[in-house]
């Protein structure tokens, strides 16, 4: 059985889950992911997970519609097309502004909905769910195929599964 | 444990010297020259009565939308209203000083100009002392009542004062926004009687938001270093008060620059006046540092997600946005008075030395009396736990 997806415990509720995530740890085990129905809080800590590196996209992109923003309104407006508006001159930034901000907001929206694709994988249609019932009720630990399934099965009997199996990649056993 | 503040005796003393310095300099500057002085007392009473009610306003906020992350710091913004009663005073000094203050006071001006003869009956000295103090004391007596109902529930941790609460502040929140709004227009906008600005009182209140935020991450920072916040707010709360000044920097700037734009745009003499005073001689930089200082570099430090999770941080950006915003109250009223630039000297100084004593002798005698979390709030066990 060489398409091994890790080993799956289930647990019976979020603070189960926490406490879990933290005895896996102590153990040495940092290969593991978690499912939850729900966002549970103090996850982040207890599971050691980073800060995205979303934030800096959304900050380039927005810079980007910035100067897009502006460039596009100075080209038009100045360069390719000089219309007099009320005497003001071609080149009038505080009528930018507004325009400039909405290039702002569209790129900064756009480049972190992008990012956030590429870093979680999506599209995804190829992998099926563990189990459904992670989007109902079920809370689980996923220990990944990089540590071998006898250690991973007796790691998680020690953090109070309710459930232990192996998953593998079309389905589970 | 006790729940209350009390200021040491020597820092009390140095807030009654600073209160005692304002008294002298402002009597020495009566004798000298007495338009600074007023102009001063102006700049100043609008500014410190602005973060009073702004706290009241804040946490009238939390009331009628029935927030629980608030609920450890929400005394903070409680004890902000003890200065109010002060402020009637220095709205009585303004009084005083209106002769200086307003152009509209003297007939010789009003006489022949047919904008001024219309508003003559709106600027008027008497339904001027009307509105302004009645307003202050709508304020008062409503921040007592809403306060009050607070403190008592210290006490009775009765759920019935937090429901009170939430009948009076939707009534204090169309109260305020209409006083807030005439008060503004009053004290700062007639000064020059011929220049209009709908937008003005949102700009004053998106001001004192900036003021009023930066003053409590201040003060939550100084109790908690004192230890009586210890166990009553974590980074989180910090993090939240921060995310809600830099919304308002960016509030802020974005009703400043509202103004600004339709201004320039539509070109017309009789509203352009404002932003050429503004934008001549030394103004222009005052007007610049808004648009940099008080706009794009407080933005760009307040961007990083650790900044608002820091004590120093926002200790430091909290402090500067205080000052910033003195100077942006100082730019609304200043160059109707001296045309080539910022006048800051010993009386200016020394005055608002005076007021900053004031406001934190009230404060403080505000804590030495009440606890400074609200202990009995049923939403505060929710808030303990406050999480991202």
């Amino acid at each position: 059985m060489d398409k091994r997806a890790g080993c799956i415990g289930y647990y019976t509720d979020g603070d189960a889950l926490l406490v879990a995530i933290k005895a896996i740890r102590a153990q040495g085990i940092e290969a593991f992911d978690a499912y939850s129905p729900f966002p549970i809080h103090g996850f982040e800590a207890a599971a050691n997970i980073r800060r995205s590196w979303i934030p800096f996209v959304t900050f380039a992109g927005g810079l980007t519609g910035l100067c897009c923003g502006f460039i596009l309104q100075y080209w038009t407006s100045a360069v390719d097309w000089p219309v007099n508006v009320a005497g003001k001159p071609f080149n009038s930034w505080p009528a930018f502004v507004p325009v400039m901000f909405e290039c702002t907001i569209l790129f900064a929206a756009l480049s972190s909905v992008a990012a956030m694709f590429i870093v979680n994988r999506l599209p995804n249609h190829r992998n099926k769910a563990f189990d459904p019932a992670l989007t109902r009720d079920a809370f689980a630990l996923v220990i990944e195929p990089a540590i071998e399934d006898a250690r991973a099965q007796a790691a998680l009997a020690t953090t109070g599964a309710t459930g232990i199996r192996s998953v593998f990649v079309e389905g589970w056993s | 444990m006790e729940h209350n503040y009390q200021l040491s005796k020597e820092r009390n003393n140095i807030l009654r010297g600073l209160i005692g310095l304002g008294l002298l300099v402002g009597a020495l500057g009566l004798i000298i020259d007495p338009a600074r002085v007023w102009v001063s007392v102006l700049h100043n009473h609008f500014y410190w009565m602005s973060i009073g009610i702004g706290g009241l306003f804040f946490a009238a906020l939390q009331w009628v939308t029935g927030a629980m992350w608030s609920t450890s710091i929400r005394r903070i913004l409680e004890a902000f209203t003890a200065y109010l009663p002060w402020a009637i005073g220095t709205l009585v000094l303004v009084f005083f000083g209106m002769p200086d203050l307003y152009i509209w006071m003297h007939p010789e001006h009003v006489i022949g100009d047919p904008l001024l003869e219309g508003k003559s009956g709106y600027l008027s000295l008497t339904f001027f002392i009307i509105r302004n103090l009645g307003a202050l004391v709508a304020w008062i007596f409503l921040a007592r009542k809403m306060v009050g109902y607070s403190l008592e529930q210290d006490v009775t941790r009765d759920y019935a004062l937090t429901l009170k609460n939430r009948f009076w502040t939707p009534v204090f929140l169309i109260v305020f926004a209409l006083t807030f709004t005439a008060s503004s227009f009053d004290q700062i906008m007639s000064l020059d009687p011929h220049w209009v600005s709908t937008i003005f009182g949102v700009y004053c209140f998106s001001g004192m938001m900036v003021a009023t935020l930066a003053m409590l991450s201040c003060m939550t920072i100084f109790l908690h270093h004192t230890g009586k916040l210890r166990g009553f707010v974590n980074a989180n709360h910090l993090h939240d008060i921060g995310k809600f000044l830099f919304g308002f920097i960016v509030f802020w700037a974005y009703i400043g620059f509202s103004q600004f734009l339709l201004i320039w745009y539509t070109n017309l003499p009789e509203e352009t006046t404002y932003y050429i005073h503004r934008f001549h001689g030394a103004w222009f930089y005052v007007s610049l540092f808004l648009l940099i200082g008080k706009f794009i570099l407080p933005f760009l430090y307040l961007l990083p997600r650790h900044r608002k999770r820091n004590v120093k941080s926002m200790l430091i950006i909290s402090i500067y946005m205080l000052i910033a915003q003195w100077i942006d109250v100082l730019w609304m009223i200043q160059p109707e008075f001296y045309t080539e630039g910022p006048s800051l000297g010993w009386i200016e100084l020394g005055i608002t030395a005076g007021f900053f004593g004031l406001f934190f002798h009230a404060l403080f005698s505000f804590f030495s009396k009440h606890n400074v979390v609200a202990i009995g709030d049923p939403r505060l066990e929710e808030c303990l736990n406050h999480h991202q």
